[in-house]
C-alpha cells in the first residue's frame, strides 16, 4: 500500500526520494504516527514534502491513496474551452452568490457539511487538475465564512489538530501553489536562475584574493605573497521582447512588474528590452507605446546582439491568423515583405535559446487558439506564473 | 524527550500541535528541522522555546549573505599567529591555539546536548547548505591544520529557519524534516495574545482582530502585518484607552501594523 503511495507521489511530480521514504518507514517503526491516520498525514508530509507550494499536490495523492477517493485528471476539451472564457469574474460572483444562498438554507450539522464538503472537494479537484484558477476561487468562496484569505476555508473552527481530511479539504495552501500568477518579488527570484558565473570560464585572474593573500603571507612569516583569483560574474545576456498589443492591456500591470524585475536585476551582463505589436515584424519599438518611427530594425538586432543572448518573448500569442501568416503583416508598422511567421522563424534561427511567456496560455492542447498553437510549434511556451517562469528560466539555462 | 504543549508554558511561546509533533519527529529521527513561514510567525523564537522547555543550552548561528559554511566549523587565525611569532610569544608552534571553533564546532564540542539554531539559512549563497551536508549528517568535521577530527559528543538538535528568499538545494532538503508555520488563525492568535497581554478586554480584542484579519486579507496590501505587530498594536490600544467601537472607524495607531505609505492609503480607502 505504501509503495503505491510513494510512486503516486512521484507520479504527481513531487520529488520524493527513496531515502526520504525510508526515513518515513523508520519514523513509523518508531511509532511516531501513533496509529492515527491524522498523525500519519502530518508525519508523512513533514518528511516527504519540503515546500509549502507542494502541500496541495501531496494532499491530493494522500487523499486518493488513503480515502479511496478517485480523482480524474482528464478534463474534456469542451470544458477547457469553457474555462477559457474571459468573463470568469462574473461567473465566480454568480456562483458564489448561489452557493452562499444554498449554504444559508442548510441546517448545518457537522456530518452534513463534511459530506457536502467532500463532494465539492472532489469536484473541485478534478477540475483543479485541469489547472484552472477559478475553480479554486469558487471552492474557497463557497465555504469561506471567516474571510481570512489563505485559510479561507474552514470547517469547524477548532485549533490544533483538525481531522486530516478537513485540512486537505481546506486547501489552505492553494495560495502557495506554484501555478498562481506571480508578483514582483517572485519574478526576481525566478530571474535569478539566469546566471552563470565566469569563474568557470577561461578568464585571467584579475581580482585580489584577500583571504588567500593574508593566509599565504602569514604562513610565509610576514613576507608578502599576493594571491589572485578569477572574478565571479554573471555572463548572461538578456533580450526581452514584449507584446504591447491591444489584447495585452489586461496584463499591463503584470508586464510592468516583469519589466521592473528584469531591469532591477542588475546582475546580468546586458539587458535589452524592445516591444512589438501582436507579432514580431521588421521593426521593434523602443517604448511600449509602439509609436511609428521610434523603432529599430529587427535585423539590426540580429547583427548586433549575438546568438548567445537569451531571449524572452512575452505575449499572449493571440494574433489573428492573418497577422501571423499574411505577407502584408498587421495594420501598423512595416513588415519587410515577410509574414510574422517567417520573422519568428528568423528569430529562432538566430538565437539559440528563446522562450515565449504567455500570461493567458491555454491549459493543455487548445486547437481553437490557432495562433497560439502555431507559435508553440516554434518556441517552447510557458504560462507567466511562478512555475512557468521557473521552468522557462531553467530551459533558457539548460535547454531542458 | 517528547515535548508537549504544556512544556512550552512559561516560555511565552504558543505552538500549534503540528509544530510540536514536527519538533518531536525531528528529535527522534535525529534530523535537522527546517522551519519556514512568513516573517513574524515565530520561527526563531521556536528554538528558544524548545531549548528552554528541554532545559538545554541554545547556540545560535545567524547567517548573513556573506556567511561561509567554513565559518561555522572553525577559523584558523593566521594573523594572530604571525603577530605572536614576531613578538616571540610562546606556543606559536602549537597551531591548535589558533584554531577558533565556529558555532557548529562549539555545538559539537559541548559536553552536553545543545540546541543549534541555524537562523535564516537562505540568506547565504546557494551552495552554503550543501557545504554543510556532511557535517550535519555525520556530526563531525576535520581540521586540516591540526589533522584533527571534531566529532559531536552529543548529537545536537538542529533547527534551521528559512524565509524562502532562495530555494534551498534538493540534497539538503532531503535530509530535513520540514514544517511550514501557518499564519495563526484567530483562535490560536487569541491564545498567543493572551499569553502576552493577559488582561486585555474581550471587546477590544474582538474589534481589533476583525480589523487586523481584514487588513491581512486585502490582496493589495504589500506588507502584511505580523503577529508581533498585532501584539504591539493591541498593547497601544489598551494603554491609550481606545474604546473598542472606535477601532474600525478611526483606525487609531494603525501605523503600528501598517508600515508602508502605499499600504496605509489602501487600508484607509477600503476601511473608511
Amino acid at each position: 500500500m505504501f509503495t503505491k503511495f510513494f510512486y503516486d507521489l512521484r507520479e504527481a511530480g513531487l520529488k520524493v526520494t527513496f531515502a526520504e521514504f525510508l526515513t518515513l518507514q523508520e519514523a513509523l517503526d518508531k511509532g511516531l504516527a501513533n496509529n492515527s491516520l491524522t498523525d500519519f498525514y502530518y508525519l508523512s508530509r513533514m518528511i516527504l514534502v519540503k515546500s509549502e507550494t507542494e502541500y496541495d499536490k501531496f494532499d491530493m495523492v494522500f487523499d486518493s491513496n488513503f480515502k479511496g477517493a478517485h480523482y480524474e485528471p482528464e478534463v474534456g476539451a469542451n470544458m477547457l474551452k469553457w474555462l477559457d472564457k474571459s468573463e470568469l469574474e462574473e461567473f465566480i460572483a454568480e456562483t458564489e452568490r448561489r452557493w452562499l444562498n444554498q449554504m444559508e438554507d442548510l441546517q448545518i450539522d457537522k456530518d452534513d457539511v463534511e459530506e457536502k464538503f467532500k463532494a465539492r472537494l472532489k469536484d473541485q479537484d478534478s477540475e483543479h487538475n485541469g489547472g484552472s484558477h477559478w475553480i479554486g476561487t469558487m471552492g474557497k468562496t463557497s465555504f469561506g465564512n471567516t474571510g481570512g484569505n489563505v485559510g479561507g476555508v474552514r470547517v469547524g473552527g477548532k485549533t490544533g489538530y483538525q481531522s486530516a481530511f478537513a485540512v486537505i479539504g481546506a486547501k489552505k495552501y492553494r495560495d502557495f501553489r506554484d501555478d498562481r500568477i506571480i508578483d514582483n518579488r517572485q519574478f526576481m527570484q525566478a530571474l535569478r536562475k539566469l546566471r552563470s558565473f565566469s569563474a568557470r570560464l577561461d578568464v585571467p585572474k584579475t581580482e585580489l584574493d584577500i583571504d588567500g593573500t593574508i593566509n599565504k603571507t602569514c604562513n610565509n612569516g610576514g613576507m608578502l605573497e599576493i594571491v589572485m583569483e578569477k572574478p565571479r560574474k554573471n555572463t548572461v545576456k538578456l533580450l526581452m521582447l514584449m507584446d504591447s498589443g491591444g489584447t495585452m492591456i489586461p496584463y499591463s500591470g503584470l508586464m510592468n512588474e516583469l519589466f521592473q524585475s528584469v531591469t532591477k536585476s542588475n546582475h546580468y551582463k546586458d539587458i535589452k528590452v524592445y516591444y512589438f505589436h501582436n507579432c514580431i515584424y521588421s521593426k521593434l519599438y523602443n517604448t511600449p507605446e509602439c509609436e511609428n518611427g521610434d523603432w529599430i530594425d529587427t535585423e539590426w538586432i540580429f547583427k548586433n546582439l549575438s546568438s548567445d543572448y537569451k531571449v524572452i518573448i512575452v505575449g499572449d500569442a493571440a494574433m489573428a491568423p492573418e497577422e501571423l501568416y499574411s505577407d502584408s503583416g498587421n495594420y501598423r508598422g512595416p513588415n519587410g515583405g515577410l509574414s510574422g511567421w517567417e520573422w519568428l522563424l528568423l528569430m529562432k534561427r538566430h538565437y539559440k535559446r528563446i522562450v515565449w511567456m504567455n500570461p493567458k496560455m491555454a491549459v493543455g492542447h487548445a486547437p481553437w487558439r490557432e495562433a497560439e498553437t502555431a507559435v508553440k510549434t516554434i518556441f517552447p511556451m510557458y504560462r507567466l506564473t511562478v512555475d512557468g517562469l521557473n521552468r522557462a528560466m531553467t530551459w533558457l539555462m539548460t535547454g531542458k | 524527550m517528547d515535548i508537549s504543549s504544556t512544556d512550552f508554558n512559561g516560555t511565552g511561546y504558543v505552538a500549534s500541535e503540528q509544530l510540536l509533533s514536527a519538533v518531536n519527529v525531528a528529535v527522534t529521527l535525529q534530523k535537522p528541522l527546517l522551519i519556514k513561514g512568513e516573517p513574524g510567525t515565530g520561527k526563531t523564537m521556536l528554538a528558544d522555546a524548545v531549548a528552554r522547555s528541554l532545559g538545554k543550552k541554545l547556540i545560535i548561528w545567524n547567517i548573513k549573505s556573506t556567511s561561509k559554511a567554513q565559518e561555522g566549523l572553525y577559523m584558523y587565525d593566521t594573523i594572530q599567529r604571525l603577530y605572536d611569532g614576531q613578538f616571540g610569544e610562546e606556543g606559536v608552534d602549537d597551531i591548535a591555539r589558533y584554531i577558533k571553533l565556529g558555532k557548529l564546532g562549539e555545538a559539537f564540542r559541548s559536553d552536553e546536548q545543545v540546541i543549534l539554531l541555524i537562523d535564516e539559512i537562505d540568506k547565504a549563497d546557494l551552495e552554503f547548505p550543501n557545504d554543510l551536508l556532511w557535517e550535519l549528517d555525520q556530526m563531525e568535521f576535520y581540521i586540516h591544520e591540526t589533522k584533527e577530527t571534531v566529532r559531536a559528543k552529543h548529537r545536537p538538535i538542529v533547527i534551521i529557519t528559512s524565509n524562502a528568499e532562495k530555494e534551498l538545494p534538493d540534497a539538503f532538503l532531503r535530509r530535513c524534516i520540514f514544517h511550514y508555520i501557518d499564519f495563526p488563525d484567530p483562535e490560536l492568535m487569541e491564545e498567543i495574545v493572551r499569553v502576552h497581554l493577559p488582561d486585555i478586554e474581550d471587546n477590544l480584542l474582538k474589534q481589533a482582530f476583525e480589523v487586523f484579519y481584514d487588513i491581512r486579507a486585502m490582496k493589495d496590501v504589500r506588507k502584511k502585518p505580523s503577529t508581533s505587530e498585532l501584539i504591539d498594536w493591541l498593547n497601544v490600544l489598551q494603554l491609550g484607552g481606545i474604546p473598542a467601537d472606535e477601532i474600525r472607524k478611526k483606525l487609531p495607531f494603525v501605523g503600528v501594523i501598517i508600515k508602508k505609505d502605499e499600504d496605509l492609503e489602501v487600508v484607509k480607502q477600503k476601511m473608511v
